[in-house]
């Protein structure tokens, strides 16, 4: 019993991870006024990339900072696309996510269906041996600490720093935070850059940490539950984080209930993490004024100086 | 126009060089297109078939050829690459996933001096034909393993999709625990996912955090299942390949694959014009199917009945499937020293008495 509760929770916190930073980055973007689509491809190139870095290097630490590095150069092509090129975000979004899903099936070439050592937990003393607690809370990867402590980051960035209130305007109506005197274009493009360093931050977890091995397709449509998650939590981190770690449970759930012989049909129960996740953060924001503050007024709108 | 003129005639020149060049090659050396649905990684599915590619190689040297294209999804990019296939002259086929059934047979009707081996379908043709492994045979002993080492009398899997040949597996490896230890039970996670790798582990975790101390890991293509049972340090058997290696401590059995005598075969009856198409469904007896790295922790005793069960399978003797077999319902679907027909086992449709999650329906 007590194998299953540490299993469960300690579990819900792992899958969440790769989630989270992708899901953070992207709201970052998406209040910058810019919709990028491309976060399954981000995630599977920073993915490729820290795997083949961490192979070959033996340090965990530069695969997920080389993956952060080319994810973000991955996401200045779609940035180029969008910002420069006026391109639509959706459609530049969807190529540039295939491109990427592509490469990092070129990337990870040599080391398809190879394992690695995963990140190790912190040591956290005494905290770490706590009973039942320690095993729950107190024993897990650096990177998992990382991503709880980036929500709040994220959260203050957006709504308490002039830097939020400055990407919020970008991103509500660039023609006036142009009129200002702010540069949209500069301040969209580092958005997009975060983003993408945070997918592959994302991606890179998922292989360094989550499941330490390199095959191609691992992210599994993991992106485009992220995408669902900076909608349906309303563009404010500390939602998304809430329906990160809702979806990570329930999959986690399913599993579970699977194993334990219940007759519920399996394929009902690997659709329930969508369903739950996506029905509960509907419900919690279907207030329309809730709508109308948070969504980013020019999300996925093209704009240019004299426009 | 003049210009066009100009270069017509050189291309069409050219086409013919290649065309005659393509020919005089045939006549050397017998080409062989292999079509894989995954990358060759280390191991798993694509990596038998091309360990069965490598047999021919070894077997023929320079009288054959190989032509690879690996991780082609099925579907129009399938059919387009066995027609550049047959277009560079190609002998046979080696098609290497379910899906390419019907573009394979399609190709096979259009290029009839092309003979084409596709693993795991059920259309043939006279240059079309299909293998697939007894892999229940293999299970039935990885089982038997199993019911040995197992202490809390509970075995874990972690399987896709509840296709016939995955519910043989099933049952066979419980049939062969519940041989020496007959309160076995058995718990299923159907992933629901041909491949999703993270998925596939976590579901191991949660069946380890339910007690099952052996895990076995069905058509999963990489090693992630095995990783987590030698990290947990649980048994874990698995499919396909050797994967020894992921699990040095705690592999309990691999239950391998074979496709090299089966392959030669086939190309040495392509050389000689006697390929027939027709069905190969090939299990110990073939050395298609084996059992391998079985764990050292098994006592003398129980290797030596593993190993029995071994010789009484491959000698005809014993099939996996002889009854009394009692369905979870509690219905007898066999009587006793009854055995399976082939065709009843390739529909198969029910688990038997001791698993307790249900067929997704």
């Amino acid at each position: 019993m007590l194998d299953s509760l540490v299993f469960l929770i300690a579990g819900t916190l792992a899958a969440a991870t790769p989630l989270l930073f992708a899901a953070l980055g992207e709201t970052v973007v998406e209040k910058a006024g810019v919709l990028n689509l491309s976060i399954e491809g981000m995630m599977a190139v920073g993915a490729a990339t820290a795997f083949t870095v961490a192979t070959l290097t033996g340090s965990h630490v530069s695969g997920f900072a080389i993956a952060a590095l080319a994810s973000a150069l991955l996401s200045t092509v779609f940035a180029i696309l969008v910002l420069f090129f006026l391109a639509n975000h959706v459609a530049a979004g969807l190529a540039v996510g295939i491109l990427g899903l592509g490469l990092s099936a070129l990337i990870g070439k040599n080391h398809e269906g190879q394992t690695i050592s995963p990140l190790s937990d912190l040591d956290m003393g005494w905290l770490s041996e706590l009973p039942l607690l320690g095993k729950i809370l107190f024993s897990h990867d650096p990177m998992l600490y990382l991503g709880i402590v980036m929500i709040f980051l994220v959260w203050w960035l957006l709504s308490h720093s002039k830097l939020g209130l400055i990407i919020r305007a970008v991103g509500e109506s660039p023609d006036a935070a142009s009129a200002i005197g702010y540069p949209v274009i500069l301040i969209r493009f580092l958005a997009i850059l975060f983003g993408g360093a945070m997918a592959g931050i994302g991606g890179a977890y998922l292989v360094l940490s989550y499941t330490p091995l390199w095959a191609e397709g691992l992210v599994a449509g993991r992106g485009w539950i992220v995408v669902a998650l900076v909608v349906f939590g309303m563009w404010r981190p500390l939602r998304i984080a809430l329906g990160a770690y809702l979806f990570g449970a329930v999959s986690l759930l399913e599993l579970f209930i699977q194993g334990m012989g219940f007759s519920i049909p399996s394929q009902l129960m690997s659709a329930m993490p969508y369903i739950v996740t996506i029905v509960i953060l509907v419900i919690m924001s279907r207030n329309p004024r809730l709508i109308q503050l948070n969504h980013p007024a020019s999300l996925g709108q093209s704009w240019h100086r004299n426009a | 126009m003049k210009k066009l003129n100009r270069i017509l005639p050189g291309a069409l020149l050219g086409l013919a060089a290649t065309l005659s060049l393509g020919t005089t090659q045939a006549q050397d050396v017998f080409k062989i297109g292999y079509i894989y649905p995954s990358p060759a990684a280390d191991v798993g599915w694509a990596h038998e078939l091309d360990e069965g590619r490598r047999a021919v190689e070894e077997h023929f040297g320079d009288k054959v050829e190989s032509v690879i294209v690996e991780n082609i999804p099925d579907g129009p990019d399938a059919a387009r690459i066995m027609n550049q296939m047959a277009a560079q002259g190609v002998d046979m086929m080696m098609l290497g996933s379910f899906g390419y059934m019907n573009d394979g047979l399609k190709t096979a009707k259009r290029y009839p001096d092309i003979d084409f081996i596709h693993a795991s379908g059920y259309k043939t043709a006279d240059n079309f034909g299909n293998f697939l492994t007894r892999n229940h045979e293999s299970a039935y002993v990885a089982g038997m393993a199993a019911g040995y080492v197992t202490e809390t009398g509970n075995i874990g899997m972690v399987a896709s999709y509840a296709i016939p040949e995955v519910i043989g597996i099933i049952n066979a490896f419980t049939l062969g625990a519940q041989s020496n230890n007959p309160d076995i039970s058995v718990s299923i996670v159907w992933l629901n996912s041909w491949f999703d790798p993270s998925k596939a582990q976590e579901s191991a975790r949660s069946l380890i955090a339910q007690q099952s101390d052996v895990i076995f890991s069905i058509y999963q293509d990489t090693p992630s299942v095995v990783t987590v049972a030698e990290e947990e340090g649980v048994y874990v058997v698995n499919t396909s390949s050797d994967m020894k290696p992921y699990a040095p401590t705690h592999l309990l059995a691999s239950m391998k694959v074979s496709w090299g005598d089966y392959f030669i075969e086939q190309v040495q009856a392509s050389m000689d014009d006697s390929f027939t198409g027709g069905s190969f469904w090939g299990g110990m007896a073939d050395n298609a199917v084996s059992v391998e790295s079985i764990s050292e922790d098994l006592s003398a005793e129980q290797r030596a009945s593993l190993d029995e069960t071994i010789k009484a399978i491959s000698s005809g003797e014993f099939n996996p499937f002889t009854g009394p077999i009692i369905d979870q319902d509690g219905e007898e679907l066999l009587a006793e020293g009854e055995t399976l027909s082939d065709a009843d086992l390739l529909s198969i449709s029910w688990l038997v008495q001791g698993i307790e999650t249900r067929l997704p329906k």
